[in-house]
């Protein structure tokens, strides 16, 4: 039953139409919904119309309500292709990808010569890393539209992309060979270019053509620095060792604090860490010729062993402790992995400490130098409290001993409050800690380092509502729910992490799981964030860093951040399978309450219920108080947060479904973690997936043989295997007495 | 006259940011602004030259990917001749996660042998 | 510590960093943005010396310099903006963020400034012998890469640190006052250093780099 075409508009519609249009993109919506209701007025089932209608009501942040319009405009209009691109644009926006493509793909059959639609089909397709259909697709484009080098150089980074590189470097070079005259310097698009062709020739492995190539092409481009480390490093490929010597050493002209300069030289000179004097010399020449540098005097620390290492220790260490440098302790410290290394530190440094600078090397020439005995004694002291904090060098009372004594003679110093607060953490006191941040915190209270100090060791100290306090003297007062919604506008990872971490030591396991939630949608926004880049990028001519941050987004979740939140959820989603009282009420003894006798549990739930009015008003005053007009980065408006307790979250009737969703990207991402692989044994081992359980359990016990939480799943899953009440398939029992029983601990 | 999207940031620091997003993402068509414009300095005549060069590129390019395929297809045939157990099929779905054509895939690459199937999928991660 | 140019996978941690010491915070989304428009401006400072942990681990971020090209300069004169500079507070003093501005002092600074800021004056007499133009990663990249003639930046009026390290160390100067440039009220100074001694100093270089 097709309904009868629509009439076409009469010219005062169809200008009318064009201006919704105009609207849309330009993001006028109340004009643009004005304009299509007097449209519609005229002729209320013209389905382009109601779509464009459709669409803006979208933006508005209205899905629902534009998905239903679409079906109407749809039915009107079977056979339109504005009808099924605005389809497409909607399940896009809606994430739904791939019945975006499809609705994309209806509407170019509708109309195959529309640009807007491929292009919009094409970005789909790269998003979606569905490489050949990218591929058609650009290539469709491009013979339709020859004059645009960015059609070319799209084409080639589809051809690149898709690993065909051979092709990639062809069309590119077709390009150029339809240049009358050479692009002026200025033309950075060209550039970049040449520079594109130029990595994807090396990529092939092909170093001679791409040193050939980067020597005629690139003489000149504005990218010298990329030129210069391309070209030292493909005469180091190819073996050119003097030439690729004296390229590292024009680079360490231009930086000389980057090691990568540093390892190419040696290399090039053939040297490695056995040549001890030759990289003197070498690191040497390079601290000459920059008195102000660091790193061509702190790398020889980790080649020098012995005397020399104390020597050049000794001169390090006085330098920097006499200029009062307070990050000096941070720069050696990755040294202690030698103990050697380490003792002979600590022995120098509290040979200053009693005043022994005249018998070391070079120190009373240093001392008159700098003249900074003032800086120097609070430095060592100040350094030495690090030293006896850190897990390789501990000795809590001297590190206490220490830094009490800087601080008596310093009591406003930032620094040492700090330090203090990480003594007292290490001895398990994390409310001294809390305290003596804060107290740091109010000595410099317009520095937003130590503030964000003072409320992660609030948090770690369960003070939720403190640390909010703190950290909204620096976030924004007007973003909608208050410092924690501007926390988690501006991404800031760390915070919601550490207070969802905290909401678990409390029991709240709806708030925990609301939380790292959160860090999963803030990855999702982090992964939709390439989308514009994909036109973008384009336009703007800067292929390689686009490419370079494809391949970073490809495997994006394999971020700690992710990691950590990600574990933490999922372990929750595991205590809620095996005690599903935990989603009504609230543990008061952590998360191992299970041992409360009734009258307690009655108590505790009645404080529980307490509680969650008291939120429940304070969310109402909230909202009252609620900002109109916030958006999101896109300029979108704001979706309301229906779950602000995650008290939704936690009432799942499937927690391992949901545990899943954590665990899916874990084991895909981060198979090299050991925590990723040990909750994944969790959620398997309860979803009676016993293969799926011995797989994480053998790749943990490849990470480590020794953990002792992969051995306990060990045996747990031996034993789940001895008293099964149901014996598993007999080819599971082969499969099982091959691969578990090897590992199976004694 | 941006009457309905986001109120303007009042402050210049929050204007900057905001203009660099709303520059991003272009909703038009991209044919209307000076720096997208088809490059004048190009040969006409290369170009077509060009043109039809990509498109016999594209022909050599399906012709290799006709050959490559050809030996895909060799593979496919020799693996569709192994015969799969549909119960081994609905055994490794149920116990490891995949997909019917997933499981089917790993079967034939293993010579529709479950246990080898299975046992290498368990080993895979380690 | 190395000082080498941003990449993408920096980006996480450099926004940690930026909302760790700073107010003025972006979505990664902005970060992104400067990555891929101007690759080669910003700079980060990354801890390399600590053994990883797990193969994810990412680069430890402990300061960066985010810059840009002005996209339409009022003036029609190339030039930079520098949109965010920060250093941990752990890791101020070792001079990073100077590093990040450039690696050593600043041969093409007027004789004038030495005698203004009679402070700093022996640091700057030994910059003037040992400097190399070549030296300076980030305005040198805008100067080769985007022809700009000057870059500029914003300073909170009451960061009095940064002013100082942008005016006395950096050699910058303040051209005006802006009113009410941050979202929290506050005033900014409009800062200014002028490039083109720079590109005639790495004019120079080019000679013996070949």
């Amino acid at each position: 039953m097709a309904p009868p075409p629509p009439q076409p508009l009469a010219s005062k519609e169809r200008s009318l139409f064009t201006q919704v249009v105009k609207n849309y993109e330009n993001k006028q919506y109340k004009k643009g919904l004005k304009a299509a209701d007097q449209i519609l007025r005229k002729s209320p089932d013209h389905g382009d119309t109601i779509a464009m209608k459709a669409l803006i009501i979208n933006s508005q942040g209205n899905s629902e309500e534009a998905f239903a319009l679409a079906k109407v405009a749809l039915k009107n209009s079977m056979k339109s292709h504005v009808c099924w691109h605005v389809y497409g644009l909607l399940y896009r926006s809606a994430k739904n990808f791939e019945e975006a493509i499809k609705a994309y793909k209806f509407a170019l059959k509708l109309e195959p010569e529309s640009q807007q639609i491929q292009k919009d089909l094409a970005l789909l397709q790269i998003q979606m890393r569905d490489y050949q259909g990218y591929l058609q697709s650009r290539r469709a484009i491009l013979q339709q539209r020859t004059g645009w080098r960015q059609n070319w150089t799209a084409l080639a980074v589809a051809q690149h992309l898709a690993g065909d590189l051979a092709n990639a470097e062809r069309t590119l070079t077709t390009y150029e060979e339809t240049l009358k005259s050479p692009p002026p310097k200025t033309d950075t698009e060209h550039a970049e270019a040449i520079l594109y062709k130029n990595s994807i020739i090396a990529e092939m492995g092909e170093k001679e053509r791409a040193l050939e190539h980067l020597d005629a092409a690139a003489k000149n481009n504005p990218d010298r620095t990329s030129v210069m480390e391309l070209r030292a490093q493909y005469l180091l490929n190819l073996g050119r060792k003097e030439e690729a010597a004296k390229a590292y050493h024009l680079l360490l002209k231009r930086n000389a604090e980057y090691r990568a300069y540093f390892e190419g030289l040696e290399e090039a000179l053939g040297l490695d860490k056995s040549n001890v004097e030759e990289l003197r010399k070498l690191y040497g020449d390079v601290a000459k010729d920059n008195p102000r540098g660091d790193a061509a005097t702190r790398i020889p620390l980790e080649f020098l062993e012995g005397d020399e290492f104390r020597e050049a220790a000794d001169q390090y260490l006085q330098r920097m402790l006499h200029k009062g440098v307070w990050s000096t302790f941070n720069n050696v410290k990755a040294l202690y992995s030698d103990s050697q290394k380490r003792d002979t530190i600590q022995d120098l440094v509290e040979g200053y400490a009693a005043g022994m600078l005249n018998t070391q090397a070079n120190g009373s020439a240093e001392r008159q130098i700098n003249g900074d005995s003032d800086l120097f004694t609070p430095s060592v002291r100040y350094f030495l409290a690090q030293h006896y904090n850190y897990r390789l060098s501990r000795d809590l009372p001297k590190a206490m001993k220490y830094i009490d004594e800087a601080l008596s003679s310093a009591p406003e110093s930032v620094e040492y409050h700090m330090t203090k607060a990480r003594i007292w953490k290490h001895y398990g006191n994390l409310q001294k800690a809390a305290e003596l941040m804060e107290e740091g915190r109010t000595l410099d209270v317009r520095d937003r380092y130590i503030n964000t100090k003072a409320a992660k060791y609030q948090l770690r100290n369960n003070e939720n509502e403190a640390a909010i306090q703190n950290m909204g003297k620096f976030t924004r007062n007007e973003a909608l729910g208050g410092p924690l919604g501007d926390l988690h506008d501006m991404q800031c990872v760390w915070y919601i992490t550490e207070d969802g971490e905290s909401y678990i030591r409390q029991g709240n396991l709806g708030l925990a799981l609301k939380r790292f939630t959160s860090i999963s949608t803030i990855f999702e926004i982090w992964q939709e964030d390439q989308f514009d880049f994909h036109s973008f990028s384009l336009r703007k001519g800067q292929i390689r860093a686009y490419v370079d941050m494809m391949r970073w987004e490809d495997h994006l979740r394999e971020h700690p951040f992710f990691t950590r939140a990600a574990v933490s959820a999922a372990r929750i989603y595991v205590m809620l399978h095996d005690q599903p009282d935990l989603a009504h009420a609230k543990m008061t003894n952590g998360v191992n309450g299970e041992k409360m006798d009734s009258a307690e549990r009655k108590k505790a739930q009645k404080k529980a219920k307490k509680d969650q009015e008291k939120q429940a008003k304070e969310e109402a005053e909230r909202k009252d108080s609620k900002k109109p007009g916030a958006v999101d980065q896109n300029g979108d408006p704001k979706k309301e947060d229906k779950d602000p307790k995650g008290e939704k979250l936690l009432q799942t009737s499937e927690p391992l479904v949901e545990a899943m969703k954590f665990v899916t990207p874990l084991l895909e991402f981060s198979p090299k973690n050991i925590k990723a692989q040990q909750v994944g044994f969790e959620v398997f081992l309860r979803r009676k997936k016993y293969l799926l359980a011995l797989r994480t359990l053998l790749a943990s016990n490849a990470l480590s043989s020794s953990d002792p939480t992969t051995h306990e799943q060990a045996i747990r899953l031996g034993h789940t295997f001895r008293t099964q009440t149901e014996p598993p398939d007999r080819k599971v029992q082969e499969v099982i007495a091959a691969e578990f029983d090897p590992v199976l601990p004694a | 006259d941006r009457e309905d999207p986001a109120p303007l940031p009042t402050s210049a620091e929050d204007r900057k940011a905001a203009a660099a997003m709303s520059s991003l993402e272009r909703r038009g068509g991209d044919d209307d602004d000076a720096a997208t414009k088809p490059n004048k300095e190009i040969d006409q005549e290369a170009l077509g030259k060009a043109i039809s060069r990509l498109e016999l590129a594209d022909k050599a390019g399906t012709v290799a990917a006709g050959e490559k395929k050809t030996k895909e297809k060799e593979e496919v045939e020799k693996r569709a001749k192994i015969k799969v157990d549909q119960a081994d099929v609905t055994l490794l779905v149920e116990e490891l996660d995949l997909t019917k054509g997933k499981a089917t895939e790993l079967l034939k690459a293993n010579d529709g042998d479950a246990v080898k199937a299975m046992r290498g999928f368990v080993r895979a991660a380690a | 510590m190395d000082i080498r140019v941003l990449t993408s996978a920096d980006i996480p941690h450099v926004q940690s960093t930026n909302i760790t010491n700073l107010p003025e915070n972006y979505f990664l989304k902005y970060y992104l943005y400067h990555a891929l428009s101007w690759p080669q401006l910003s700079y980060v400072a990354v801890d390399v010396s600590r053994p990883k942990k797990t193969p994810y681990d990412p680069p430890k971020i402990v300061g960066y310099v985010l810059a840009k090209m002005e996209e339409e300069p009022v003036n029609g004169i190339q030039h930079g903006h520098i949109t965010s500079l920060s250093v941990m507070r752990t890791h101020r003093r070792l001079g990073l963020a100077e590093k990040l501005m450039r690696q050593s002092r600043m041969r093409y600074l007027s004789h004038t400034r030495r005698v203004y800021h009679s402070e700093r004056q022996t640091d700057l007499k030994e910059g003037f012998h040992e400097a190399d133009a070549r030296s300076f990663p980030l305005e040198r990249a805008m100067v080769e890469t985007f022809g700009a003639q000057y870059v500029s930046l914003h300073v909170r009026l009451a960061n009095i640190a940064a002013l100082r390290l942008y005016r006395d160390t950096l050699g910058f100067e303040v051209e005006k006052v802006e009113s009410k440039y941050y979202a929290d009220g506050e005033d900014a100074y409009s800062m200014k250093m002028n490039l083109t001694n720079l590109r005639e100093a790495l004019e120079d270089t080019y000679v013996d780099e070949g």
